[in-house]
């Protein structure tokens, strides 16, 4: 836009004036609604409405934290949250290698398959799966009770069963961000090329050893990028706990903040605010992170 | 090798979890604060009494959030051991699904059976003859109005005798003192509501005065439902009622506790729990002097008649999946104790479906309940039938068309049966 | 086994743990959404218990449902007024302005940004107190400045409210998107149109739109996908009320299928909407020439 003999200097400046007014007016839309989260957060007396705290206080994080089950919640949040970035990335690393360098003739309709997967609202999908987990869910459920007995099989179904325990949560959540990790991944490894594999290849190095010495360091960056998305995705996520989990063992912050604001009549504002804070905070620190690698994920990732 | 090892671990990590929980456990599901207090003595009397260890597992506190979540681990079979059922509604197609265990036997074995009012019995008796659900508490519905709003406007505080009586008196109030005049339930998001708090209040003196029929249908096609539905027509037509805020997700808050303490809605259908609850010593927005200041009206038939409608409030069953089916029948009779029922009574004002809580001292603290208490005896009900969920859900989404003015009587009417056909089938409805 | 043969097995076997997972919790639940569909399979009731086959009844009930009809329109009317209209229209204003060499430059940038990273549920939390009713509501405080009489929100205005919180969440996507559309159009092919004495708006619309118009495409059909499945934050701020002016097809599907316990009637939503956005996928792909 450096065309300055074209225009004059007084109409430059009223664009230049123009163009701050209209990001200021759509950035201030934008951060609005953090305000009363973060006073909220803070004030010992506070209300739905936004309001400047009269007295400062840390008590609604202490409370969050010593008081309810914050930690727990925050905790498990971490924990089914972090594994199942995990698995997406290790996932994602292997299948996406797997789907740069392969020449059969599954791979196009396998491509197109995972684009149009990507296009499935969960939201339409919960039932069913609801039920397939269910299944799965009493199949084990019988294959421990008979082992273990009644109670113990309880005990053990809240790590590894498929409704209402950890495992199901994990592998869902994993499943529901794989597609988009696959696509970034293949694109990734797509850029990657080939020499260095072939002359590991050269030196007899078997498939283990070429992905731990060879590709393990080269995706490091697509690594990165596919598991932020992977994590922003299903730490947001807020259905599939609602559906999955119901033992006060296992809930998540999602599920934590929905509850805490059911309770009708007692709702303590500042407790949520500082709850939704505890909970919005890592998603923001992720997404500083992911930032650079948006404009790929969006035009790239999908976009061939 | 390595694999072999990783099992070895797995199965040392598997047996420590089951040796961690070797002390027999009671799952009971409980919902928002208030109930959770109540239980807590017994609670610890459970334990004391059968050593086992009760875990209280906090549930969403709204009905539907509530139901929702208690249905889908049901079906999925990892419920509570023992848990209240928020509408009584639910039971018969929960019995019809499997969901609970038969309780006969226990309840009339135990030593406070005689005790229980004949009409908590027989509301416990499912379509099929054996009971499933513990009739501790009884909610009594009746009419609530506030009477300083109606004295200082001359409006009379006597009986309505009829319907068009009753709906009368809410004009005379519109018109003397500008406020809403009478509130039924209505709506969708009201949940159960607009079936348990309001239709069935009106429908008990219609011409249609049950829906069980005795075939096993649903009776919904007689002119009792249409007149029913009618009320509400005239109510929300010559804006009587609050319309607005029913609509919204949350719809008692608005009428219940800000308008009606306010004076701003004048009567309004309740249980024994607003007395206490809503407008009373737990209330957040309490009424100063309740139980003078707010009197109750008996619901009138639609020609004659009065109709103290008793309904079981919240309760008490055992999953039919329970770890321990025998020892949580056990659990479950704990909470039909004089002393849990006085609880409830006190913290959310329920009506204790015992005889002998009258003479239970706490009880006679709690003087806006005791005669409404003593008036149980005579109390009328509706006959429960599998489909009642579907016809609670009929009932609100009927409500709902009239609330948002799509619809008459007969179009209510008809939004009903047709769901109700819908879901159950064409021959379920008579 | 030759070597092209070994590598070729190795790769399918690192590929199978992810064929799996898709496989089951996603093609399979989609497929067996169809049959959950010919059911009428329910939550409680004897239905719950032995579940019966019921043909084609739940489509007919849904095609007479005006409850359905409801939830497609207000999807669309929700799909157009914040994917459509909102987000892009800011998100290319943003991308536009932001090519400016301003001093604040970055400071913009991550506050239009930052919706973008918030999780549904606190999303619809924060929005609570933006629209909440009364003249002590952020929102009504803001209107009153202009003289606008305070409301509640969510209840007058309830469709347009939950696009305005949807177009807020999304201002990043389309201005990210944009941005990238618009970097590739060259500075001389605008050198050259202002040389020759075009107006800015002459620029914009006979240049700029043209040459980014497959990005706004891609754009549309992405975002319009991801609008469908929105879930988490319209739940939280309305459940779909009031009256089902806010019940996206997907509340209608939880609704359905969790509060009204019709598994069956609920899964014929959703194959409805799996459908919908499968063509919309499929649209994209054919249009956009995806290359794989």
């Amino acid at each position: 836009m450096a065309a300055p003999h074209a225009q004059n200097p007084s109409k430059r400046r009223g664009a230049e004036l123009g163009a701050y007014a209209t990001l200021s007016i759509i950035s201030i839309f934008c951060a609005i609604p953090f305000f009363w989260v973060l006073l909220a957060s803070i004030d010992g007396n506070a209300s739905l409405f936004l309001q400047w705290p009269r007295e400062l206080t840390i008590d609604n994080y202490v409370r969050i934290f010593v008081k309810e089950d914050g930690t727990r919640w925050l905790l498990n949040s971490l924990f089914v949250v972090g594994t199942a970035t995990l698995i997406v990335m290790v996932l994602a690393g292997l299948g996406g290698y797997a789907l740069s360098r392969t020449r059969a003739w599954w791979k196009r309709p396998f491509l197109y398959t995972i684009l149009l997967i990507r296009v499935l609202p969960t939201t339409a999908l919960i039932v069913p799966l609801y039920k397939v987990l269910l299944t799965a869910n009493n199949g084990l459920g019988t294959v421990l009770r008979e082992i273990f007995g009644n109670g113990p099989a309880r005990q053990i179904l809240r790590y590894v069963g498929f409704i209402d325990g950890y495992l199901g949560l994990i592998l869902v959540l994993a499943t529901m961000q794989l597609p988009l990790a696959l696509w970034i991944m293949k694109t990734f490894f797509d850029t990657v090329p080939r020499d260095y594999e072939e002359a590991a290849l050269m030196d007899g190095a078997t498939l283990m050893q070429r992905i731990r010495r060879v590709l393990i360091p080269l995706a490091l960056p697509g690594l990165g990028a596919a598991g932020l998305f992977a994590f922003i995705s299903a730490w947001g996520d807020f259905l599939l706990p609602l559906i999955l989990l119901s033992s006060p063992e296992l809930q998540t912050l999602p599920l934590g903040l929905f509850r805490a604001f059911l309770r009708v009549n007692t709702i303590d504002y500042g407790f949520l605010a500082a709850l939704a804070f505890v909970y919005l905070l890592p998603a923001v620190i992720a997404f500083g992170f992911a930032r650079r690698f948006l404009v790929q994920t969006f035009s790239g990732g999908v976009k061939g | 090798m390595k694999r072999a090892l990783l099992a070895g671990l797995w199965a040392a990590g598997l047996s420590m979890a089951v040796t961690a929980a070797h002390a027999e456990t009671i799952r009971i599901a409980n919902h928002g604060q208030a109930g959770i207090d109540a239980m807590k003595a017994t609670v610890a009397d459970i334990e004391k009494k059968y050593g086992v260890t009760v875990e209280v597992v906090e549930y969403p506190a709204p009905d539907k959030d509530y139901v929702t979540k208690l249905l889908t681990e049901l079906g999925a079979g990892n419920g509570p051991d023992i848990f209240s059922v928020p509408s009584a509604s639910y039971v018969a197609d929960m019995v019809a699904a499997g969901y609970l265990a038969p309780i006969t036997a226990e309840l009339k074995a135990w030593d406070g059976y005689d005790q229980l009012y004949d009409v908590a019995k027989q509301l416990a008796v499912s379509p099929d003859g054996e009971t499933y659900v513990l009739p501790s508490m009884l909610g009594i519905n009746q009419i609530y109005f506030r009477r300083d709003v109606m004295d200082k406007a001359g409006i009379s505080t006597e009986q309505p005798k009829t319907w068009v009586d009753l709906i009368e008196r809410a004009k005379e109030i519109k018109t003397k003192t500008g406020q809403y005049g009478l509130l039924f339930p209505a709506g969708v998001a009201w949940g159960g509501g607009a079936f348990e708090e309001g239709f069935q209040h009106l429908l008990v003196g219609s011409k249609n005065p049950q829906i069980a029929a005795a075939d096993g249908k649903l009776s919904l096609s007689g002119e009792g439902v249409k007149d029913v539905f009618g009320v509400y027509k005239e109510l929300i037509d010559n804006d009587l009622m609050p319309v607005q805020p029913l609509l919204g997700p949350e719809p008692w808050v608005i009428p219940k506790y800000e308008m009606f303490p306010a004076g701003k809605l004048v009567a309004t259908t309740c249980g024994s729990w607003c007395y206490i609850f809503d407008w009373g010593r737990e209330s957040k927005n309490p009424i100063p002097n309740v139980e003078k200041v707010v009197g109750t009206w008996t619901i009138p038939g639609q020609t004659s008649g009065q109709y103290v409608l008793a309904g079981l409030a919240a309760p008490w069953a055992v999953n039919s999946k329970a770890a321990n089916v025998e020892l949580a029948k056990k659990a479950l009779l704990e909470i039909g104790s004089v002393k849990t029922e006085v609880s409830y009574a006190a913290l959310i004002g329920n009506i204790p479906a015992r005889k002998d809580a009258a003479a239970d001292p706490d009880f006679q603290k709690l003087a806006e309940l005791v005669p409404i208490h003593a008036a149980a005896e005579n109390g009328v009900y509706l006959k429960q039938a599998a489909g009642f969920s579907a016809v609670s859900e009929g009932v609100a989404r009927a409500t709902e068309a009239l609330l948002r003015k799509e619809t008459d009587a007969a179009g209510a009417q008809k939004i009903l049966v047709d769901y109700v056909k819908e879901v159950l089938g064409d021959d379920a409805v008579e | 086994m030759t070597y092209e043969k070994r590598v070729s097995w190795q790769l399918r076997l690192i590929l199978l743990p992810s064929v799996l997972l898709l496989f089951a919790f996603v093609i399979y639940p989609a497929i067996y959404s169809v049959y959950l569909s010919l059911t009428n399979e329910a939550l409680t009731g004897a239905a719950a218990l032995n579940p019966r086959f019921v043909g084609a009844r739940n489509y007919i009930r849904l095609f007479n449902d005006p409850k359905f009809w409801n939830s497609l329109l207000v999807t669309f009317l929700f799909v157009i007024g914040s994917a459509v209209i909102g987000q892009f229209v800011l998100g290319l204003f943003s991308a536009i302005l932001l090519r400016r060499p301003l001093r604040l430059k970055p400071l913009f940038n991550s506050m239009i940004l930052l919706p973008n990273a918030v999780p549904e549920v606190v999303a619809g939390f924060m929005w609570i107190s933006m629209l909440a009713g009364g003249e002590r509501a952020t929102l009504s405080r803001i209107v009153a400045f202009f003289g606008v009489e305070p409301t509640d929100w969510l209840q007058t205005f309830p469709l347009t409210m939950i696009i305005i919180v949807n177009t807020w969440r999304g201002i990043a996507t389309a201005m990210i998107l944009l941005t990238a559309g618009l970097s590739a159009v060259s500075h001389e092919v605008y050198e050259a149109a202002r040389m020759d004495g075009a107006t800015p708006r002459q620029i914009f619309t006979r240049i700029t739109l043209p040459l980014i118009a497959p990005t706004i495409l891609l754009y549309m059909l992405v975002s319009t996908v991801s609008t469908i499945a929105i879930f988490g934050f319209v739940y939280a701020l309305t459940r779909g009320g009031p009256g089902g002016a806010t019940e996206l097809i997907s509340i209608y599907i939880y609704n359905q299928s969790f509060t009204a316990f019709q598994l069956g009637y609920g899964s014929a939503v959703a194959v409805v909407a799996l459908v919908f956005s499968l063509a919309i996928g499929v649209i994209y792909v054919r249009v956009l020439k995806v290359e794989v």
